[in-house]
């Protein structure tokens, strides 16, 4: 196990997702959705690699009018937006989503940030997730799953919620992560790395 | 004009913030002193006033200057410790280079006192650096080199008891050079987020200011033991005068530029409060006779202070000439001391001189005038900090993105894009040094993973999308179906209501000088005596003039502004 800093964990995140392609605002709500989770003391680096890996192989979704259970929307990659349209156009949003943890972050995050309460249901309308007065309520072994149907919507009424877990940033500000799974990680953003060319060596305190 | 100022208990802003379309260009921030409102000015003040103390708890320095030390200041119930390792190399293994392999010194600045295991693992990871694993107790980590063209020669002067030549010292103005000085999470050490409750912390760089310091006064004690190592009883310490003059060098390039395109919120934060600050100043319709007083011997400090700044580079060594002969002429005369004695003096003399004097003359004005008015705007220091967000305003829709383009991108839509020289630059992540750096598009490789520092091209290259699209749809639709659309509309939005938040210049233009960015971002260091070696990185001095922990109860502890040495010739 290596011990990491949150710091390291966002810039790295940002970079591996980077090295495929990934628009730059994307990559970035992704490394801020990594780093709430690696805060919260939720499992992490395993997902963003799989994600990566089902990026490249085309088999998620980075679009809502393109989702099914065989190519999911990748909530690591497009949780922070779908919150912020979700809360914009303030509808019910239905569909597969691929690593649903990660939308447990966007709504922690907009529900701080924009006071924008939210709640997400499984398939079953069953309440799994909701954020009230900044703070998240979730039942997260629901969400172990890698792959299911939701429903993500304003929060409606979480008094008749059952949920009273809510999840918490841990006192530590590091993480522990596989060592050689964060080796692959960290071989993916130096792949963003160029090499020095002579006009950036000429004059650069050489 | 900014329209919204935030009224002050003190006083009433009647002169308006000058406009970022002024103010963020890469000319005038290039241009930027230091001032009261500067970083390392802010950890001077706090010591004082929170009656910091400093002592040194451990000093295993050998007769050749080798081991190990520790430095503690406490403030409160908290101590920070300054763990210092003092290394053997050889002078041709001495770099600037940010990837050297060796130093004479590295440091971290650890939180609380460190145990003899922590020490141990520090003895073994602090001298490599970057390849290194470090504690989350560290706040920074940091390595100097010592200065090759002083070091010996302030050596051997103070053990023969003599005290070094005055010319040596302001000219180079330290004994060690740092070459980075990294904190918040980098390499393994702390997360500054998760320190925050620590009071000094909340305000920007103190961690890092701190180090800096404490590797002053180290090298200043390092150079007095040596001297008696060698000289005996014949030696003699550095004088209070020089050991105030003495600071710490750092070389410094592109590794720090894009922190201010990627802390948009943070940079119009800092640049809010100094134009705040401005403007107050500019608002005041009389100063007393002290201040009229404290007006124009600051100027004259600061005509000092530019005699005694040597710099090789043409373009610099231009610019401090005419500053040094506009303060002259401000000087000599004679409606400047009946200026500040009239009504809206400071607004006046910035009127009756504008249209003679360089930009880097107005702003070291700005520095002037900000300095003798600390109970007028020292509370604008609490604002310099932000948490920045995460998420992206949810409130707007195309329309109004697109005005906002219009209204505060009108700088980025006016350039011809199509010009071979606004697409000269390629800013890049170098993979020797894991830092940015500049590549030229039609001669280097790697611009297909160029950073996304193109604020022009990716605004013209937005506004075609967005004007295909419905004026009703909301922004987050927008990005949500064109997701190359998300980190520009962020951009847009944050601007929206932080208007100095964007640097307004073309950064991969022919004509960009990133060494205009790093000043900007030095002077909020309260970085002194810059020294550009070219375009892409400059030597600079910190803490020069600063009080020394012994030196800390003096009166005029905190006004050290323009320092400068008597020189004897």
């Amino acid at each position: 196990m290596v011990q990491l800093s949150l710091n390291e964990i966002y810039s790295e995140t940002q970079k591996a997702l980077r090295s495929l392609g990934i628009d730059w605002g994307i990559a970035k709500d992704c490394a801020v959705l990594t780093r709430w989770l690696a805060l919260h003391n939720q499992y992490f680096l395993g997902s963003i690699l799989k994600t990566a890996d089902m990026y490249k192989n085309k088999k998620i979704s980075i679009s809502i009018q393109e989702n099914n259970f065989k190519k999911p929307l990748s909530a690591n990659l497009m949780g922070m937006l779908l919150v912020e349209y979700i809360a914009a156009k303030k509808i019910v949003w239905e569909g597969f989503l691929y690593n649903p943890k990660f939308i447990l972050a966007a709504m922690n995050i907009i529900a701080i940030e924009q006071k924008i309460n939210m709640e997400l249901r499984d398939k079953n309308n069953k309440v799994i997730a909701f954020t009230n007065n900044k703070k998240l309520y979730a039942d997260i072994i629901q969400l172990k799953t890698s792959n299911g149907y939701f429903f993500l919507s304003l929060e409606i009424n979480n008094k008749i919620n059952k949920l009273d877990k809510f999840v918490t940033p841990s006192a530590q500000n590091t993480s522990y992560v596989n060592e050689k799974c964060w080796n692959k990680l960290k071989a993916m953003a130096f792949e963003t790395y160029v090499p020095e060319s002579e006009t950036s060596i000429s004059g650069a305190g050489y | 004009m900014i329209n919204h100022i935030k009224k002050s208990k003190y006083i009433e802003n009647k002169i308006p913030l000058r406009d970022p379309s002024k103010v963020m260009k890469l000319e005038r921030l290039g241009s930027f002193h230091q001032s009261r409102l500067s970083f390392s000015r802010q950890l001077i003040n706090e010591i004082v006033q929170n009656k910091w103390i400093f002592n040194i708890s451990e000093w295993n320095i050998n007769n050749d200057g080798i081991g190990h030390a520790v430095i503690n200041s406490i403030c409160n119930k908290n101590i920070f410790s300054l763990v210092i390792f003092s290394h053997s190399i050889q002078d041709e293994e001495r770099s600037d280079r940010v990837i050297a392999e060796k130093w004479d010194m590295t440091f971290s600045l650890f939180k609380g006192k460190p145990s003899k295991k922590e020490i141990t693992h520090m003895s073994e990871n602090l001298k490599i650096q970057e390849l290194g694993r470090h504690l989350p107790k560290q706040l920074t980590l940091s390595r100097a080199n010592k200065s090759v063209r002083i070091f010996e020669k302030v050596l051997d002067a103070l053990s023969n008891g003599r005290q070094p030549d005055h010319n040596l010292i302001n000219d180079i103005g330290y004994l060690v050079r740092t070459t980075a000085v990294y904190g918040n999470g980098k390499f393994g050490i702390g997360d500054f987020s998760k320190m925050q409750s620590e009071h000094f912390l909340r305000k920007p760089f103190q961690a890092e200011m701190l180090t800096v310091y404490l590797i002053r006064y180290f090298s200043i004690e390092l150079i007095n033991f040596l001297s008696k190592v060698k000289g005996g009883l014949k030696a003699v310490k550095l004088s209070e005068i020089i050991s105030k003059h003495i600071g710490v060098g750092n070389a410094t390039g592109l590794g720090m530029a894009p922190f201010l395109f990627n802390h948009q919120e943070l940079l119009h934060q800092w640049i809010y409060a100094k134009e705040t600050a401005l403007s107050r100043v500019l608002s005041l319709d009389k100063i007393s006779i002290d201040k009229q007083s404290d007006i124009f011997n600051l100027i004259e400090q600061a005509y000092q202070y530019s005699v005694q700044w040597k710099v090789s580079d043409p373009i610099q060594y231009n610019k401090i000439k005419i500053l040094n002969s506009d303060l002259q002429v401000i000087l000599k005369n004679i409606n400047t001391k009946v200026i500040l004695n009239q009504s809206y003096p400071l607004k006046k003399l910035t009127n009756f001189f504008k249209d003679d004097i360089s930009i880097e003359t107005e702003e070291i004005l700005h520095s002037i005038f900000l300095e003798p008015f600390g109970n007028i705007i020292d509370d604008l220091i609490n604002n310099m900090s932000v948490i920045e967000k995460n998420t992206v305003s949810i409130n707007f829709n195309v329309k109004e993105i697109i005005e906002m383009i219009e209204k505060n991108y009108s700088w980025a839509l006016d350039i011809d894009l199509k010009k071979d020289e606004e697409n000269w630059f390629f800013w890049y992540t170098s993979q020797a040094k894991l830092e940015p750096r500049l590549g030229i598009r039609k001669k280097d490789k790697g611009f297909d993973k160029e950073l996304p520092f193109d604020i022009p091209h990716q605004i013209q290259k937005g506004m075609v999308i967005l004007r295909s699209l419905p004026n009703d749809m909301l922004g987050t639709e927008a990005m949500l179906n064109y997701p190359e659309l998300r980190n520009i509309i962020r951009r847009i939005i944050i601007n929206n209501v932080s208007p100095y938040s964007e640097i307004q210049d073309n950064l991969i233009g022919f004509n960009s000088k990133p060494i205009d960015i790093l000043r900007c971002k030095l002077s909020f260091f309260g970085a002194s005596k810059y020294d550009p070696k070219s375009d892409l990185w400059t030597r600079i001095t910190l803490f020069q003039g600063a009080p020394l922990p012994h030196q800390l109860k003096e009166k005029d502890a905190c006004n050290w502004l323009f320092p400068s040495l008597p020189i004897y010739n």
